[in-house]
């Protein structure tokens, strides 16, 4: 009998609890959770990748590089509309011409418009796969998504305007609970936990705190290590941070391009690129709300939210708000980022007190 | 918005990105409609840094050459064509700078008062649910293959255009009839004439370059002429056969979705045997090139290959020089020097 797969998926933000999850509960096999994202990563990612690919490569293939060391048999990559569908094929040629021997799920092989050959990615990880524990897991994984990205989003609104640290430990002890749940009954239990703790823990929340709303790429934006934690540094000046951009928001609850559109009709009549939608309704969004700065984040060489920062230069006359624009690549040293944050920080709290 | 003067109709279009590959069909199409058609001056050094004044540093140097040919046409015409165009198909998409140029474009020259024109082509997103009627057209026993997607809803678009420029639906199928068949035989006529000169005597060279690099007045031609000084044949990847070529890229790359980088694997799959050697020719930082090349070399082996990035540089010494060495390479394998 064969025994069953070491499956990993690159790291990616704090979504791995979930196809953790959604691995060892619905596929039966075994989950391989790669270190966590490093300089060694990045280092290690960038000396395989070609030069002027988007950042996310470099970082997933140190990811995938790091998984097999850490004893992953099986890798699963996904698809997707922009450069990230063709990502697959490049960093499985790759990581064979360095020798790795392992198995490689390319989802974007298996993207062929119908919907049932997904089944037979399903059916290579485990012939014997059940059906209908899969899907239960499934729904149990997508909830579990939702649940981070609620607290996440709620962390980094109220986190800079705790002096106690207990915000903080709350929502690590909540992340924790997630890559360790096992059962339906733990994850639910840890969100109701966390939910009481942010609750009782007292804030020190000005009436009207500087609002700060973060949007760009799906990778970067969302993925601490990739931008250098760009919402902790700002929520710990004391900043409300706000991002409507995640896995939740941008694809399980979607509510499509056509809908976002409207509201943006006068700025852009087609779909510009992947996220462009809703970078450029969210930056819309939060300009109409009345937010003090916007911070746009995209790594480098990201063609789609390249194309919308003329949008959002034009978002930014009509309705004078601040944009700074950060483009992260491979680098490992945060004291730029810092200068260029407290600086935006200081000009939106001047802006503040003035107008 | 009915137009009335239909004579004094001016549409520009920008010598930059696509304008080579439909070249013959939008100019016929809007020839055919009687409307004036103004091109812009081929890429000199002004054009480049207006372009690149205009737009977004980390843009490529080819949308950066377009900002510079739209800002030349600013004011001299009614329209500005820029089509939004994202597939043709299932796993034939553009490079997402292509899906947004239109309302980048209109952004960028917001204040300018200019209008542009657009027609939109994108079938992947019924993608999907064309794959059910192919699938369900099979079984009961239909061919839907005589049917080239692509013509029908290109038509659909230029149809849509044509209508908001107050033009007569009858009028406008006529024009594009003519204007695409005009293309199609030029497009076959250009095939069959680069298809002869992997048959000419000494070394040749297959250049694997987007069309609107290696025809730039400004960054592609000086790779042409040099080639042409140096008695070496070089041959574009882009001229040939589209439809064989989208095949024959799945040897080389089973998920490659980029409708012109197919064209492109797939002619160099095609030719890779009879030429000397390839030169990858690409903008810095082009989106697809820069994965599309890397698997190249390491997929393609046996045949010398040259990357070649071009940037704004404003001479020609450098990639000259790289030239030289890649034909002395060439010429030093084959024992002639």
């Amino acid at each position: 009998m064969k025994i069953a797969r070491n499956i990993a998926v690159t790291r990616y933000a704090d979504y791995n609890c979930a196809v953790k999850y959604l691995v060892e509960a619905g596929l039966e096999a075994n989950y391989i959770l790669p270190p966590p994202l490093t300089k060694r990563t990045a280092e290690i990612g960038a000396k395989y990748s070609p030069d002027f690919v988007c950042t996310p490569f470099k970082t997933t293939l140190g990811s995938m590089i790091e998984a097999l060391e850490a004893g992953a048999d099986t890798i699963i990559m996904t698809y997707g509309v922009c450069r990230l569908g063709y990502y697959g094929e490049l960093q499985e040629q790759i990581l064979r011409d360095l020798g790795y021997d392992f198995d490689f799920i390319n989802l974007e092989e298996y993207s062929t418009g119908r919907k049932r050959d997904y089944l037979k990615a399903i059916r290579r990880l485990n012939p014997k796969c059940n059906l209908a524990k899969l899907s239960i897991a499934a729904l149990e994984a997508v909830k579990m998504v939702e649940y981070v990205d609620e607290i996440t989003g709620e962390y980094y609104k109220n986190c800079g305007f705790d002096p106690s640290g207990e915000y903080k430990r709350a929502y690590q002890q909540f992340l924790t609970a997630m890559y360790t749940a096992g059962a339906k009954a733990e994850i639910s239990e840890a969100y109701r936990q966390v939910k009481r703790q942010f609750q009782q823990i007292p804030l020190e929340k000005p009436q009207r705190p500087l609002r700060v709303g973060v949007l760009g790429e799906f990778y970067t934006a969302m993925d601490p290590f990739s931008n250098l934690e760009t919402e902790q540094k700002l929520a710990d000046m004391g900043v409300e941070v706000h991002r409507w951009m995640n896995v939740t928001n941008r694809t399980l609850h979607y509510s499509g391009e056509k809908n976002l559109n409207v509201k943006i009709r006068d700025l852009c009549t087609y779909e510009m690129g992947p996220t462009s939608t809703a970078t450029i309704w969210c930056a819309k969004e939060y300009a109409e709300r009345g937010f003090d700065g916007l911070i746009h984040i995209k790594s480098a060489n990201c063609t789609p939210e390249i194309d919308v920062m003329p949008v959002l230069q034009n978002i930014s006359a009509d309705y004078k708000i601040p944009v700074l624009y950060l483009t992260f690549d491979s680098q490992s040293s945060d004291v730029g980022l810092m200068t260029r944050l407290e600086a935006f920080y200081d000009m939106i709290q001047m802006r503040k007190k003035v107008v | 918005m009915k137009n009335t003067d239909k004579k004094s109709l001016v549409i520009g279009l920008p010598r930059a990105l696509l304008f080579y590959r439909y070249e013959t069909l939008w100019r016929g199409f809007f020839q055919e409609l009687g409307a004036q058609v103004v091109v812009s001056a081929p890429t000199d050094r002004k054009i480049m840094e207006e372009g690149s004044a205009l737009a977004v540093d980390e843009t490529c140097l080819s949308a950066k050459i377009f900002f510079g040919h739209v800002k030349s046409l600013v004011g001299r015409c009614d329209y500005i064509l820029v089509p939004r165009i994202s597939s043709t198909g299932f796993r034939r998409t553009m490079c997402s700078r292509f899906q947004g140029l239109y309302d980048q474009t209109r952004n960028v020259f917001r204040s300018s008062g200019q209008k542009f024109l657009a027609y939109n082509l994108d079938v992947q997103q019924e993608a999907s649910r064309k794959m059910t009627m192919y699938e369900l057209g099979r079984l009961v026993g239909l061919s839907s293959e005589d049917h080239a997607p692509e013509e029908k809803d290109e038509k659909t678009a230029f149809l849509e255009m044509g209508e908001s420029l107050g033009f007569s639906h009858r009028a406008i199928k006529r024009a594009y009839k003519r204007a695409k068949r005009a293309e199609l035989r030029q497009r076959r006529a250009a095939a069959a004439e680069t298809e002869q000169l992997y048959k000419a005597e000494g070394i040749k060279i297959l250049i694997a370059a987007h069309s609107y690099l290696i025809e730039d007045a400004y960054i592609g031609k000086a790779v042409m002429d040099f080639l042409k000084k140096s008695d070496v044949t070089g041959i574009r990847a882009d001229l040939v056969d589209r439809e064989e070529a989208i095949r024959r890229s799945r040897e080389l790359s089973p998920t490659c979705k980029w409708e012109v980088s197919r064209e492109i694997l797939g002619s160099i799959a095609m030719h890779r045997d009879k030429v000397d050697g390839i030169i990858l020719l690409s903008a810095f930082p082009c989106g697809p090139d820069s994965m599309v090349n890397e698997l190249l070399a390491r997929k393609v082996k046996g045949v010398p290959m040259l990357n070649l990035i071009m940037d704004g540089q404003s001479g020609t010494a450098g990639v000259e020089t790289r030239l030289e060495s890649f034909i002395d390479i060439i010429r030093f394998k084959e024992g002639s020097l």
